[in-house]
């Protein structure tokens, strides 16, 4: 019996406990709590397991019959940020994310190259994801670590050169928001911003509040699932409407779509809870090594994603998303689960906006357009990536992907530059330029993101 | 021991709101309070208003809401957590009985 054979058969709800059990003894905490964090953790696997297997099993017929009998062919089935982030998590790169991430982190602030301290360790699974789809690519493990590596010191320069303005606008002071999905769209969000206020749109304010009002249904992950599953019912059972199966179908699954929306996160949130010992141990043995220079803490966007303007335009653009996802003739990604993830898209896109939804959400629907591309493009790999990390598809022929991270296009500038020297040498030399250029123009390049005050950091 | 409905609020009601919770749980039954807590969005605190005593939120809440509100990041930061354990207890009438 072969190492490889052992970690195959034990699978990611037995080994990831594992594994997370013992670096949570490196981190120094409670063997207890962690013991049963550890317990979590594989729990809220088979959870998650549960339900995309359930979602699966129930959306690709249906899809199937759609792109057979209506010629909609959206065979790609989206699973969501909660899919992405357990195949993450479960692959091989998401084993060793954690100590990459915190290593990462660790010598670019002792070098003095970001100012951040990301102890947000949920979210390091972006970085396994890029990883992940890389190892999926070229079968590297090292190549993919490498990914996941870059991915987190392009992301914390991004957290950094956002503080200012994330502090400023959220009232957040001492934060930064090094999110692998929500800080990959401020480098586009800005130019077309600058676009935009030269065509005096900012000069168009809506009111968040009763965009709430007329479109909070878009906003109920329940009610798009619903939605969502009663027409893809509908488009597959077009040719039997006469026949009252058919309606029992459709009616079905409507209500599997709306039970995935609302129980897909209640599972995420188990293995979330697990993470919880690891993250504080993770933070405590950085600040405790930050050595009194200041340092932001890198925190989870959706502490900032309850607000009015990213609420309101992601209500807006659930709509766009569909309509763009049936127009785009190249796309091929049914939207679903991540319907619910468009906060997170253009919540770090708001202070750059100041707020202003039109432009918002102008800027949200060519994220959102390029970002179908981006996902069809990477299906093939995301595939491949749940298969490896142990999920079952429900049959050779599905396809799947997601918004987050499928359609992130950090994730994908990536998977598409490493499997090459010169793509590698290309990627270095965007960190080390983008490093430069920002941290010797701080007080510019943090207006540019959306900061209205020197901070005392960079005067 | 004071019973104590806590509304944790963030922006997914599943990511930092857990972690909230537990430490919510953790401290206030240190302070002689029994906590029972529900978790939700943003979005969805109208919804969620039944019984409540008080609202701990990470994300800003906007709307008209009749219940004491309290924003922080100390759970999630490690900085200054007794504060906005004191902070809580105040807003909750500061009453252990």
């Amino acid at each position: 019996m072969t190492l490889n054979d052992i970690i195959s058969g034990l699978g990611v709800t037995v080994l990831l406990p594992i594994i997370l059990f013992v670096l949570g003894l490196f981190f120094r905490i409670d063997v207890k709590r962690l013991f049963r964090s550890a317990v979590l953790i594989g729990v809220g696997f088979i959870g998650i397991n549960l339900i995309l297997g359930y979602f699966l099993n129930n959306l690709a017929p249906a899809a199937q019959k759609m792109v057979e009998f209506t010629g909609v062919n959206l065979p790609i089935l989206d699973v969501g940020w909660p899919a992405a982030a357990a195949i993450a998590f479960a692959g091989k790169i998401g084993l060793f994310v954690i100590p990459i991430t915190v290593l990462v982190n660790f010598l670019m602030y002792v070098l003095h190259l970001t100012d951040t301290i990301d102890v947000d360790v949920w979210n390091y699974w972006h970085f396994a994801f890029t990883g992940g789809l890389v190892y999926a690519l070229t079968d590297n493990l090292w190549l993919g670590m490498l990914a996941s590596a870059i991915n987190a010191a392009i992301v914390l320069v991004l957290g950094d050169w956002t503080a200012p303005a994330v502090q400023q606008y959220y009232g957040i002071p001492g934060i930064s928001l090094p999110h692998g999905f929500s800080a990959a769209y401020v480098p586009i969000a800005i130019p077309i911003n600058w676009l935009l206020d030269k065509l005096h749109l900012d000069k168009i304010q809506a009111d968040p509040e009763s965009i709430k009002k007329r479109w909070g249904i878009f906003g109920d992950p329940v009610i798009i699932g619903l939605v969502l599953g009663l027409v893809v019912g509908l488009l597959g059972n077009l040719k039997t409407l006469n026949d009252a199966k058919s309606w029992f179908n459709i009616l079905q699954l409507g209500m599997s779509m709306a039970a995935v929306m609302y129980i897909f996160p209640k599972m995420v949130s188990i293995l979330m809870d697990g993470l919880i010992p690891i993250s504080e141990g993770v933070r405590e043995f950085m600040k405790s090594r930050a050595k009194g220079r200041k340092f932001y803490i890198g925190l989870d966007s959706a502490i900032a994603v309850g607000t009015p303007a990213a609420i309101a335009s992601s209500m807006i653009l659930v709509p766009i998303a569909i309509v763009l996802m049936v127009l785009i003739p190249q796309n091929r990604m049914l939207l679903a689960v991540d319907l619910a993830v468009l906060p997170f898209m253009v919540v770090m896109t708001v202070p750059i906006t100041k707020g202003n939804i039109l432009k918002t959400v102008i800027i949200g629907t060519i994220i959102i357009a390029v970002g179908l591309l981006i996902g069809t493009n990477l299906s093939p790999l995301f595939t491949k990536a749940a298969i490896q990390a142990q999920f079952k598809m429900p049959s050779n022929a599905t396809q799947i992907s997601s918004i987050c991270d499928g359609s992130n296009p950090l994730t994908w500038l990536i998977v598409k530059l490493i499997n090459s020297w010169y793509g590698v040498v290309i990627l270095f030399a965007i960190l080390v330029l983008f490093l430069y250029f920002y941290r010797t123009h701080r007080q510019t390049w943090e207006k540019i993101a959306g900061a209205t005050e020197v901070t005392e950091e960079n005067k | 021991m004071r019973r104590v409905k806590i509304l944790v609020v963030c922006g997914t009601g599943i990511a930092t709101s857990t972690v909230v919770s537990r430490k919510l749980e953790e401290k206030l039954s240190k302070e002689g309070f029994e906590v029972e807590t529900r978790q939700c969005k943003a979005s969805e605190v109208s919804a969620n208003l039944e019984g409540v005593d008080i609202i701990v939120s990470t994300t800003p809440i906007s709307g008209n809401v009749k219940v004491p509100i309290v924003r922080t990041l100390a759970f999630l930061t490690g900085v200054g957590e007794e504060d906005a354990i004191q902070e809580i207890i105040q807003k909750l009438g500061g009453d252990k009985s």
